[in-house]
Order: structure tokens, then sequence, then C-alpha cells
């Protein structure tokens, strides 16, 4: 048997999404920019997309602009505002645990003149809004915090956050990937200006997203062509894959209290367990404030890619904040920002589970992680029983 | 090519480590390379009978290639002399293992300095320990004054002022350590730092502290302390190696 525990990286596509894309590869191929009738059926399915997907935000239809997933959306929202507003301003907030996407494209922002505040969080992986309010200047024209975190699942105190920057007259973006089909999401309520989702994030198709762009916001576009979606995302949609994430968000609306309380109750089996099982093992992350279908953890002594490969030869499929695993050898910037000490790091363990998550693989993993953790342990000359 | 991406024979040495464990006595010589914050540390111990290495065990911490490494290089020295144990290369190691990942090469390949240093360790008939450099007296903080009231404590009255708070204490002997100990009453999350190195540090502040839940720090010192209106980063210096590194931390406690 095969466990899968790494949902926040890739879901499988809902049955009920796939039925409903099928007609679009063939049987209703056109295109919503063509003035015929075919053109016609297209432009209509795609604004009945567009508002299940604003509906699923509590937006309005026209508020929504169909992207090629939650890394543009992030590019859109961020390099668009800030490039189309710099006359008010060239400060941008973010905390330190925004998603990479965000941290690189700030990187850029900064090379092209703006300036960025990156505000700390607390050991459990929380914005402060005190903090936040005293880094905002006169010149701070956007703030860009995660509605969830996409490691450690904590959330953001997203109302509160909204509220202030809405006093202070500043644009609010959040990348609610993390979140989305976990948490009720309101645009409205929460004072959101800018927020990101993607399809694959609630089970649509990979190669779509959405960009929710409050009536009133100004962008910059960042592809330029032929001018669809108002202007802000040219190229000719990718209708499958739109239909496929209206269906998905359908879905995801209809389905998200029973998945929060079955996803609940195995996370809370999976921290109980594991901690109790596990001697020296921590929880990272909220202990309350967190997703419900996040479980995170770290080992003290041992270090995470070895722990994923051992892992994979019993069969399961996790992740990791270790270093040794990612692109760079550096370890998890979200990890450092809780304060962890690198060894704290690379000690870590991401499980996330899903709406297609059973019970058994909840069982199994609970059964072979203690082996595994003391096998290597037993190999480090950093676990020492007695200290 | 990814990370992980390892042949079957790095695999099998990760899944079947041969030599693992450690050796004593006065034949005994060990090498210790790497660091735990790079997240690969490497302990090899050899036992040298007329010339020969007799018998090789290792520990690591580390990734899957630190660790299957580490029991090729105890296959291919075990027997072999001195002179032939020292001339095994990195590459050799890797080349025995039918290659490593090319992001691996240099990070996670560290048994051949480790079995080197051991057999420096024998040959200069010293433990690796004793010439790691330990701190006599604290150089200035860089902003220490300047955080005062804003998260760096010179004098604590009420302890439950670092409720919730990340908090980094720093050796000051027994003072420090009980507070350090009673922190933990009102946070989950102290840190110890002190220039000691741990094998001489005192045993009972050692349980003292670890008892409590405290996270110690060796060898380190703290360089500055940063944050945009409060404290909010602890810039460390790791004495062993030479290494500076930010902590994410809310207070600082350096008693007078």
């Amino acid at each position: 048997m095969i466990t899968y525990f790494d949902y926040h990286s890739s879901k499988p596509v809902d049955q009920r999404v796939i039925d409903a894309m099928q007609p679009y590869f063939r049987e209703h191929y056109g295109n919503p920019s063509s003035l015929h009738m075919i053109g016609d059926r297209a432009t209509r399915v795609l604004e009945q997309s567009r508002l299940s997907v604003a509906e699923f935000l509590g937006a309005e239809k026209d508020e929504i602009i169909f992207t090629s997933g939650a890394t543009e959306s992030n590019n859109l929202a961020l390099i668009g505002y800030a490039m189309r507003n710099r006359s008010k301003g060239d400060h941008i907030i973010l905390s330190e645990i925004e998603h990479i996407s965000i941290h690189n494209i700030a990187k850029y922002l900064e090379k092209q003149g703006f300036s960025v505040s990156r505000i700390p969080v607390d050991q459990y992986g929380q914005v402060s809004v005190k903090k936040l309010a005293a880094r905002i200047q006169d010149k701070t024209i956007l703030v860009s915090i995660n509605y969830a975190n996409n490691e450690i699942g904590t959330l953001q105190s997203i109302a509160e956050i909204g509220m202030l920057c809405r006093e202070r007259n500043i644009v609010f973006h959040s990348d609610a990937v993390a979140a989305q089909g976990l948490v009720p999401l309101d645009v409205r309520r929460d004072n959101i200006d800018l927020m990101t989702i993607s399809s694959n994030d609630m089970y649509g198709p990979k190669g779509t997203g959405a960009l929710f762009v409050r009536s009133g916001v100004k962008l910059q576009p960042i592809i330029i062509g032929g001018g669809q979606e108002r202007g802000l995302r040219s190229g000719t949609e990718n209708m499958p894959g739109i239909v496929g994430m209206a269906k998905a968000a359908e879905i995801a609306r209809q389905d998200m209290a029973g998945d929060v309380k079955r996803l609940t109750a195995y996370r809370d089996t999976l921290i109980k367990e594991i901690l109790q099982r596990i001697p020296r093992a921590y929880l990272n992350g909220h202990p309350v404030m967190r997703l419900p279908n996040n479980a995170h953890f770290r080992f003290d002594g041992i270090e995470g890619e070895a722990l994923l490969l051992s892992l994979k030869d019993a069969g399961h499929a996790v992740s990791t904040g270790s270093a040794c695993s990612s692109k760079t050898l550096e370890p998890s910037h979200t990890l450092i920002a809780l304060g962890l000490l690198h060894e704290e790091a690379h000690g870590s363990l991401q499980l996330t589970c899903g709406r297609f998550t059973r019970e058994e693989e909840i069982a199994k993993i609970i059964n072979d992680l203690p082996e595994v953790v003391q096998r290597l342990r037993k190999l480090s000359p950093l676990y020492k029983e007695e200290d | 090519m990814k990370s992980t991406q390892y042949s079957e024979k790095v695999l099998d040495h990760f899944r079947n480590p041969r030599n693992v464990g450690t050796l004593e006595g006065d034949d005994v010589a060990t090498g210790r390379v790497g660091n735990p914050v790079c997240g690969d540390l490497m302990e090899i111990y050899i036992k040298v009978e007329s010339d020969r290495i007799a018998d090789i065990k290792f520990k690591t911490f580390g990734c899957g290639s630190a660790i299957a490494t580490a029991s090729m290089v105890s296959e291919l020295a075990k027997g072999k002399t001195l002179d032939e144990a020292l001339a095994i290369t990195r590459q050799d190691v890797a080349d025995e293992l039918d290659g490593l990942p090319p992001i691996k090469m240099h990070c996670s390949n560290l048994a051949a300095d480790a079995l080197k240093n051991a057999i420096h360790n024998y040959r200069a008939k010293k433990e690796p320990a004793s010439d790691v450099k330990a701190p006599t007296e604290c150089k200035r903080i860089l902003n220490a004054e300047e955080f005062v009231g804003r998260g760096m404590y010179l004098d604590v009255e009420d302890i439950s002022v670092f409720k919730d708070k990340r908090t980094l204490v720093y050796d000051r002997g027994d003072r420090s350590v009980d507070l350090a100990a009673k922190a933990t009453e009102h946070t989950p999350r102290v840190v110890y730092v002190t220039g000691s190195k741990k094998e001489i540090f005192s045993k009972e502040w050692k349980t003292k502290l670890t008892d409590a839940g405290v996270k110690i720090l060796y060898e380190s010192e703290i360089v500055e302390i940063a944050g945009a209106d409060d404290v909010e980063k602890v810039r460390i210096h790791n004495l062993d190696e030479d290494e500076e590194y930010d902590l994410f931390m809310d207070a600082v406690v350096i008693l007078n």
C-alpha cells in the first residue's frame, strides 16, 4: 500500500471535474473571441465559469481574472499593482513566511527600485498586526500576506489585516492557495483587494488559476497580446482548464464542511499519536490556528531527507523542509522564521492530507514512523538518549 | 536532476549502512567534520593496529548521500595502512557508489575528509576537540544597549515578561541557567547560548536546562541584535565553524 501525504504539492483531479471538462476538448472547442455561434457559446461558458469562481470567493463576476496558475496570479498582483501605482508610493510589505514566488517577485521589485519590508512572525508563524501597522509608511502602497502558510499551515488574522489596510488606504493582496477549499473565503468580509487562487489546489486541473481584482483596483498587465481578460491577461482562454476550475470551485463549496470535518479528525490523530509515540518530537506551526489538513513535525537528531527516503522505502510519500532535498540546499525560510535552528529545520516532516486520504493511510504512517525515526537516530551523532 | 536521484548502490548503503557505531580505547582516534547548521555532521572512529586500520565505525547526521558515503568509506578503509587510507579521495568514494547527484558532491561527501581527519588525529595523538578555540571573554555585542526596554534585558525582575516570547539567554553562569529554566514555565521556546564546548559545559547545568526543555547552543556567541522596533533577530557566531547565522527571537537576556 502506498500512502500519499503531499497534498500541498499536488492533488489528484476530482472525477466530477474531469467529466465536466471532457466536452471542451473536442465537442465545444470554440474561442470566446470569435464572433460566430461557436464562439458565442464559448463566451457564455466562460462567463458562467467566472461566476462560479467569483461566488466561491464572495466576489462579483467581473472581478475574476483567469490565469495559468497561482504563480502567474501572484506576479500579476504584485508586479501589476506596483508598476501601475508607482506614483502613489514605492513601499511594499510582506511577511517573512510568504510562498517562495512572492519572495522572489519582491526581490525583482527591489531591483526595479521599490523598497520591501518583511514582517517577522511569532514562534507559531503568525504575523503580528501591531508590528505590521508599525511598518506602514506614507509611501506604502501594497501589503501581501498569505491566508495560510503553505508549509506549516498557520492561519493569519486576515480580517484584522484587511481592516488595517482599509483604514490606511493600502491595497491588500492575499495568496489563498493553501487555504482554499479548507476555509470559507470571503473577500468582502475580509477587506481583501487582490486574492490568488489556483485550480489544482481544489482538485481541478493544473495550469489554471485566478486572481480576484476588486473593482476599482488598477493593474498593469504583465502579459501583452490580444486583450483577453479585460486586457489584464492576454492569450486565448484555456477553456477546458477554466471549466474544470469552475466545477472544482462548485464542488469545494458543496463539500467543504464534510472535507474539513474528516480532515480535522485525521490531522488531530496524526498530531496526537506521533507526539505521543516518538520522544523529542515537536509540532511546528500553530496548535489551533492551523489548516485542517496540515500536520508538521520536527524530530531531534535526524535529517529530513534521510527521513523522507526511509519513509519512501516504507511506501509513504511525504515532504520535508530540509535543505538537503531542496534545489538550493537552503533550509525552508518559513521554518527559520519560526526561530528554529538550522539543524531543527533540517529534521522536519510535513504531512498534508486531502479529499482522498483514507483512514488506513493514517494508521500506516503512525505505525511506521516511530521505527524509522529510531533507526536514523541510532546512526546520528547528534542524538544521545541522555541529552 | 533531482537532488535525491540516487544510484542503487547509494540507496543500498543508505538502507543498510555498514560499520555504524563508535569505538573507544587508546589506539582509537576520531575524525569529525561538517556542521549541523548545514545539515551534515560526520564522525569517523578508527582503531589502529601496527599502522593498519583494524576497525572503523561512523555516525552521521545528514541526508541520504551523507549516510551512504560514510558507509562506503568505512568499507574502503578497513584493513588499509594509514597511508593507503589517506589516499582515498571524495571522487573515489563517489565512483565506488556509481556516482552522486552533482549538487551533493561537495556538501554531502564529507566521509573521506572525516577519515583523513581521524588519521591526522591519530598521528598527532590528540583528540580533535582539543584544538577548538574556546572563547575567553565576550566581545562587544552590536546594538545590545540600544534594544534595552525593547526586548533586550540586562536584568529580570518578573519572569512572566517572557510569556510566549522566543527567548535567548546568554551564558552568565548559575543565575542565567536558573532564569532560562524558569522561563520555560512561560514560553515553550528558550535557547541558551554559551561559548563553552559541550564537553566542558557543567553537567549539572546541562541537565537542568535540558530537563526544562531549553535548547543549548554550545561554542557560540552573540554578535548583533537587530529589529525594526523591538528585538527581531539575533546574529550568532559559531566559534567551532567560524560561521554566522540569524535566529528569529523576541527577547534576549544578557544578565549584568
